[in-house]
């Protein structure tokens, strides 16, 4: 039973295997799930992981068990009133709710997102309401006597309709959403049942809104279509080479390089102090400690205009480092490739030799950020020379390319660089790769 | 039975229904709930009213940055036992030289290692069925610290060192964990996998407006309202470091001082901004808008 599911919802990014379908099929069976806004509330907390996730988990959720395709850019309502299934809908709840003929597209729109997202907690609270209701009203047993009942009979009926799913079994149930998934699929089944009586939706007569509790597209409704509009929602690019909007992405996977740890110590120097006052019986004094190391060396090519669009960037996501973790950040400036000076300044007027890189701790992590694209004859023996001298001394050593990866083959100099050291693409996921392959504990 | 109940808030905390229906999804399938959310948010307030609101026993973990899972579960306490065991000897000592008065180990037994344990609040919670218990920040810990506590999530065990002592709960008992987190670093993708993520929306207009009005029940909706027209205004200009309920808060604090005609006033000149605005590019930046609009933050072009 929906087996189909976690293929679908990959096809947007997201991470669902067999372990979903398990998780959600323990929440069915435990009347987590009882209604199709159920299903998108549960999936929702297994499913998403951050809030980038949001955009991607509704468009998918609508695909799979509504048929809805949102495309890029479209809003949730226009998604809506194009699709089929809405068509289906508006004619069946147009039939059954015939006082109501007149309602504007978007009245209409706001009671499907109403039926779509409605939860079994809502249901609760209209049985509860009623009871309050029936509770605080002394006169209704006279009302019935005197045969006033019909007004509270819709009422019943609809509360009859809310609580017969609730016996169902998983089975059942699972069957049941299988069924209105494939509904949504299949043009010539007679009328549309997905929703309102035949549906899993026990009350599909507007009769949520009508009993005051929802207003046209509130609870989940109006967190998909917020979630729909809004970029904070979607994931970044992560292959797009290190841009504004990205930096932040880049920033969470260098951090990486960090490595930390926290540890209890013996501290000797309390422990004889302490341990003196008492008159020599020594007691153990621990003390807690956090380890941060950071030891980066980072070359930035800053030469020709290749390379310009993306020197600000970079040394933005550096300074955003160096910000939040003072430690050892060594920036330094070349053009096209190193010779035996590299440079302390961006304009490139304070040579600072090879010689005296190569005396830094041998733990430094070094980033060569550059194009790697020259003359051929610009990477003579000399260059070559430093950069092996680089590569040797400093065991994590990786170059960053902004060219797209798939113009490297054709550049000669890159090619060379490549069989130096590793490279990766100057993009968030290049840049994870980099700092994983960094981490890898045989780069000692 | 575990404590499964739909809950949805108290009188002084009021549950929005979405992480309502989050918490008790996590209750249910004895899952921990991970809240992430900007900072005011409210996130760590809901295990503790939850708590306190249906008389459960709480047991809260503040991560710091040097947390470790053994703080976290339960540490030997090397001091005490090591003092212990020299006090026999001492007293032995002191017996010999006729000395009444002996040294109390404080009714610990050294040969009892049980008596040397000092449960966390992660043993303390399991031992004590349906209990609530609250992981603050955990985006503050080394990046080691969820990991570690992975095995004890998805087994429900602990294991007590040295007394060897095993912590178990059945899943019927199991405590309500909610896990708090800033976004301040990524948490690990198997740790995510193994909780109920609810992400916190930041507040709108109209849901400030009531957390303002809880704490500052005194000052008047205009000045309020242009206060916030200003704030959620800034959060849209795209600051390094966006204004949070805590920054509008204090800024209001320093407004409300003044008469409130005075007041709108102050908001307008933008008096004070050092309390929503933290670092210097973000300061330059709000500035330079100033100078090229001054009246693009408080005209009426503002929404």
């Amino acid at each position: 039973m929906l087996s189909s599911l976690p293929s679908s919802f990959r096809e947007y990014g997201l991470s669902t295997d067999v372990r979903t379908l398990l998780l959600l099929r323990k929440a069915i069976d435990r009347g987590l799930v009882k209604t199709l806004g159920d299903m998108y509330t549960v999936l929702r907390a297994i499913i998403v992981k951050e809030p980038a996730d949001m955009g991607p988990y509704t468009r998918a959720y609508y695909r799979y068990f509504l048929d809805i395709d949102i495309r890029h850019g479209e809003s949730l309502e226009d998604a809506i009133v194009r699709s089929e299934t809405f068509e289906k809908w508006k004619t069946q709840y147009l039939k059954e709710e015939d006082e109501d003929a007149n309602l504007s597209e978007e009245e209409l729109v706001n009671i499907f997102l109403d039926q779509v997202h409605l939860t079994h907690y809502d249901i609760k609270e209209v049985i509860n309401g009623k009871e309050i209701f029936d509770n605080d009203d002394p006169d209704l047993k006279d009302k019935e006597a005197e045969g006033e009942y019909d007004l509270s009979e819709r009422e019943a009926r609809k509360l009859e309709k809310m609580a017969d799913y609730s016996d169902l079994s998983l089975k059942e149930l699972l069957e049941r959403f299988e069924k209105i998934k494939n509904q949504q699929k299949s043009r010539h089944e007679g009328g549309s049942h997905w929703i309102g009586t035949g549906g899993i939706s026990p009350f599909g007569h507007g009769g949520a809104a009508k009993n005051g509790i929802r207003v046209g597209g509130s609870g989940g409704g109006k967190m998909a279509r917020k979630v729909i509009g809004d970029r904070n929602y979607y994931p970044v690019d992560r292959d797009a080479t290190i841009n504004d909007n990205n930096v932040d992405a880049a920033l969470a996977s260098i951090k990486g390089v960090i490595e930390e740890s926290a540890t209890e110590n013996l501290d000797i120097p309390v422990t004889i102090k302490s341990g003196l006052k008492r008159g020599g019986l020594f007691l153990p004094e621990l003390s807690s400690e956090k380890n941060e190391k950071l030891q980066i060396i980072v070359l930035i090519d800053n030469g020709g205009y290749s390379m310009s669009p993306f020197v600000k960037t970079v040394q933005e996501l550096f300074r955003k480092m160096k910000t939040r973790f003072a430690h050892d950040l060594e920036v330094f400036y070349f053009h096209n490739t190193v010779y035996d000076v590299v440079y302390k300044d961006a304009r490139r007027t304070k040579p600072f030799e090879i010689k005296r890189l190569l005396k830094y701790d041998k733990h430094y992590r070094v980033f060569f950020i550059g194009d790697a694209a020259m003359a051929p004859y610009e990477l003579d023996g000399e260059s070559i020379q430093s950069l092996q001298a680089i590569v040797k001394k400093f065991k994590k050593t990786v170059w960053l390319n902004p060219e797209p990866i798939k113009y490297w083959g054709f550049t000669y100099t890159i090619q060379m660089v490549q069989q130096i050291m590793p490279m990766f693409p100057l993009t968030p996921n290049g840049i994870e790769r980099a700092v994983q392959h960094m981490n890898k504990k045989s780069v000692v | 039975m575990a404590e499964t109940t739909y809950w949805t808030g108290s009188e002084k905390y009021l549950c929005d229904t979405a992480l309502a229906q989050a918490f008790h999804m996590a209750r249910v399938l004895g899952m921990p709930l991970l809240i992430e959310g900007e900072p005011g948010t409210g996130k760590t307030e809901l295990p503790l009213h939850y708590a306190k609101n249906m008389g459960l026993d709480l047991h809260v973990y503040p991560v710091g940055s040097k947390s470790t899972v053994d703080q976290f579960v339960a540490k030997f306490d090397h001091v005490k036992y090591l003092r212990d065991s020299q006090i026999e000897i001492l007293n032995a000592q002191r017996e010999e030289k006729g000395l009444d008065s002996r040294l109390s180990t404080g009714g610990r037994n050294p040969e009892v290692l049980a008596d040397y344990v000092a449960k966390g609040p992660a043993a303390l919670a399991y031992s004590s069925p349906n209990s609530v218990l609250l992981i603050d920040e955990i985006d503050k810990a080394p990046r080691e610290f969820p990991n570690d506590l992975l095995y004890a999530l998805s087994h429900r065990k602990f294991i007590m060192p040295e007394s060897g002592e095993v912590v178990e709960i059945s899943e019927d008992d199991m405590p309500a964990i909610v896990i708090t987190s800033n976004r301040e670093q990524e948490l690990p993708t198997a740790f995510k996998g193994r909780c109920i993520y609810h992400y916190i929306d930041f507040p709108d207009k109209e849901v400030m407006a009531k957390i303002i009005e809880k704490h500052y029940p005194d000052i008047e909706d205009d000045v309020v309202n242009v206060a916030m027209d200003v704030f959620y205004h800034l959060r849209k200009v795209g600051l390094e470091r966006a204004p949070t309920t805590r920054e509008i808060l204090n800024w209001l604090k320093y407004i409300k001082q003044s008469a409130s005609k005075e007041a709108i006033e102050k908001i307008e000149r933008l008096e004070g901004l050092g309390a929503l605005i933290k670092t210097q590019p973000d300061m330059d930046k709000v500035q330079r808008m100033l100078r090229v609009d001054p009246n693009n933050f408080t005209g009426p072009s503002l929404n």
